[in-house]
């Protein structure tokens, strides 16, 4: 199967403002953020598994804005799902209703569309989740439910913030967690391996998530000669290919990958994890 | 009142004092739907070598205070590439090119200067005697004035194009290296180049940067930076200087001019703030308009420092 990744999406590029318009804890240290456009900014054209860079309203420190994968956008809204790790995140998710943060996007590579001729097991670990979902989300409004199935893993049930709304866009949903608390006990790839052999046929692995997820993903998916695409998260600071930071090695070993320009999906064969 | 914001140097007019930091805007025209490099004062390209370079292994960046490490490792696509690929497209866009280089040996230094040489559409050569990331070559360069100085001269006799040497801040004293570099030819000064440093993650133990060390740019830096501009411009070398460093707002250019920048290049800021290099070039001017001075060349070097009244 051929890769459909490589078109870059034509779109102008600048930084938008917009400004909060909800801001929900979901529990493990997760929030989702709602984001309404300013005008002139009337409407985003994203496809899933494309970023945004996000900044807000502070001064010098931190300076970089951080890459987040768009969760669902229509119109002139934008949510992202924002994991508190560090003083970046911890600020944007502390942001009240009405805060202005500014956008820049949407950037990168997308998934494949989903299709009739191919499963897509779509597999989310932890935070990774959001790309996946929008994936799921718009097969599922393409009338291609069917034809896409969610496996969502993490450490313990409250690592899967969003399986009460993936439970709720008409595709299968097989939840799994390390310590049993929530779906079946056990790692992403167990699940991945049990809905291949139960569905048969054809199908293609789409995944986000930690990275030694995204290696073993890869890895089984390169021994079964499924086609894989993988979403990685790198830190950046410019998101679209002047500073050469974001960078992972090709597999090739022909140097560098930039994850925000030719990624952040990527084929899981062009890299080395 | 309108406010004169070119500058001329050595023959060539920047239509504003505002230019992109190597490393910090690629070549200058891949985001070119976000700022039309024609709009600059101009753009200093990602430091070039003969031979394209794959660069340090990842992590690349680390954000720390005010501020980022970055360990690239002078990453390019080599002079050919540029010349064939680049090139073209920026002079269509109308913009005023330098073109950051370097090498591994003097060797290498002086064939890349010659390759550069001679092609319509590069204003100057920056050449780059500083970057901490790279085992060879970079830094070692310009950490000693005797070897700044060789670089310079060598670089001098294969091109006609005006010379910049750009220097680092990681020295006991920068002015004796700017000083041996414009004896021996360079055309201006640009600095600084960022410092060296490194991050730790405590929770694994681990440096933050594959490389170990980075280079810190961004607010954090301004400080460092306009000292060593300043005592450039006191030490009197007669050639012109590009002030770097830290540069967020249009207060913070004026700030090196008035330490003694003709020029100045913005950098980090840029990751922020794609269109950053604009917004500060407007605050220069508002700036300029309301501390009434009519040229934006007025500025250099007129900081005050009589006693305080």
């Amino acid at each position: 199967m051929k890769r459909a990744l490589s078109m870059k999406q034509a779109q102008p590029r600048e930084l938008v403002r917009a400004s909060v318009d909800r801001n929900e804890d979901l529990g493990g240290g997760c929030r989702l953020l709602g984001l309404r456009l300013a005008p002139p900014a009337s409407a985003l054209a994203v496809e899933p598994g494309q970023f945004f860079m996000v900044r807000g309203p502070w001064g010098k420190h931190p300076m970089l804005p951080r890459a987040f994968s768009a969760l669902w956008a229509e119109g002139d809204g934008l949510e992202l799902l924002v994991k508190v790790v560090g003083h970046g995140t911890r600020l944007l998710g502390a942001l009240e209703r009405g805060a202005s943060v500014s956008l820049l996007g949407p950037l990168g590579c997308p998934f494949p569309p989903s299709s009739t001729e191919a499963l897509d097991l779509l597999i989310g670990g932890g935070s990774g989740i959001p790309p996946l979902c929008m994936q799921a989300r718009r097969a599922s409004k393409a009338g291609l439910g069917s034809q896409v199935e969610i496996v969502y893993g993490g450490r313990s049930g409250a690592d899967l913030p969003l399986l009460a709304r993936l439970e709720e866009l008409g595709v299968a949903v097989f939840p799994c967690t390390e310590d049993g608390s929530l779906g079946s006990k056990g790692l992403v790839t167990d699940v991945l391996l049990e809905r291949l052999a139960a569905r048969g046929g054809a199908a293609r692995v789409m995944a986000c998530g930690p990275l030694g997820m995204l290696r073993a993903i890869g890895a089984l998916s390169r021994e079964r000669d499924i086609p894989c695409f993988l979403s990685l998260e790198t830190g950046m600071a410019c998101g679209v290919g002047l500073c050469r930071g974001c960078v992972v090695p090709r597999a090739d070993g022909r140097g560098y990958l930039c994850t925000c320009t030719e990624g952040p999906v990527v084929d899981a064969r062009e890299v080395r994890l | 009142m309108s406010v004169d914001l070119s500058v001329a140097l050595h023959g060539v007019r920047f239509s504003t004092p505002v230019l992109s930091a190597s490393g910090t805007w690629g070549y200058g025209i891949e985001a070119e739907d976000l700022l039309p490099p024609g709009l600059l004062g101009g753009v200093v390209t990602k430091g070039l070598s003969l031979a394209p370079r794959p660069g340090n292994p990842p992590p690349r960046l680390c954000e720390t205070a005010a501020g980022m490490l970055n360990s690239i490792g002078l990453e390019n696509i080599g002079v050919e590439a540029f010349l064939r690929d680049k090139l073209p497209a920026l002079r269509e866009a109308g913009a005023t090119v330098v073109v950051n280089f370097f090498g591994d040996s003097l060797e290498e230094y002086v064939a890349c200067a010659g390759a550069l040489d001679g092609h319509a559409g590069i204003a100057a050569l920056e050449l780059n005697i500083s970057c901490p990331n790279v085992s060879k070559g970079g830094m070692r360069y310009g950490t000693e004035p005797a070897m700044a100085g060789a670089l310079t001269g060598a670089c001098r006799s294969v091109t006609r194009l005006p010379l910049w040497a750009k220097l680092t801040p990681n020295v006991t004293d920068v002015v004796s290296v700017g000083r041996a570099c414009v004896e021996a030819g360079a055309d201006a000064l640009s600095l600084i180049n960022t410092l060296s440093g490194i991050a730790i993650d405590v929770r694994t133990r681990r440096p933050r940067l594959g490389n170990l060390f980075g280079g810190l740019s961004g607010p954090a830096i301004k400080p460092v930076a306009l000292r060593m501009v300043h005592q450039v411009y006191r030490a009197a070398l007669g050639v012109p200087i590009v002030g770097i460093g830290g540069i967020v707002t249009g207060e913070d250019a004026l700030e090196f001019m008035l330490a003694g920048a003709d020029l100045v290049q913005v950098g980090t800021a840029s990751f922020a703030e794609p269109t950053a290099m604009l917004r500060i070039t407007r605050e220069i001017e508002v700036l300029c308009e309301e501390l009434g001075v009519a040229r934006v060349t007025d500025l250099k070097g007129t900081l005050d420092l009589s006693p305080a009244p």
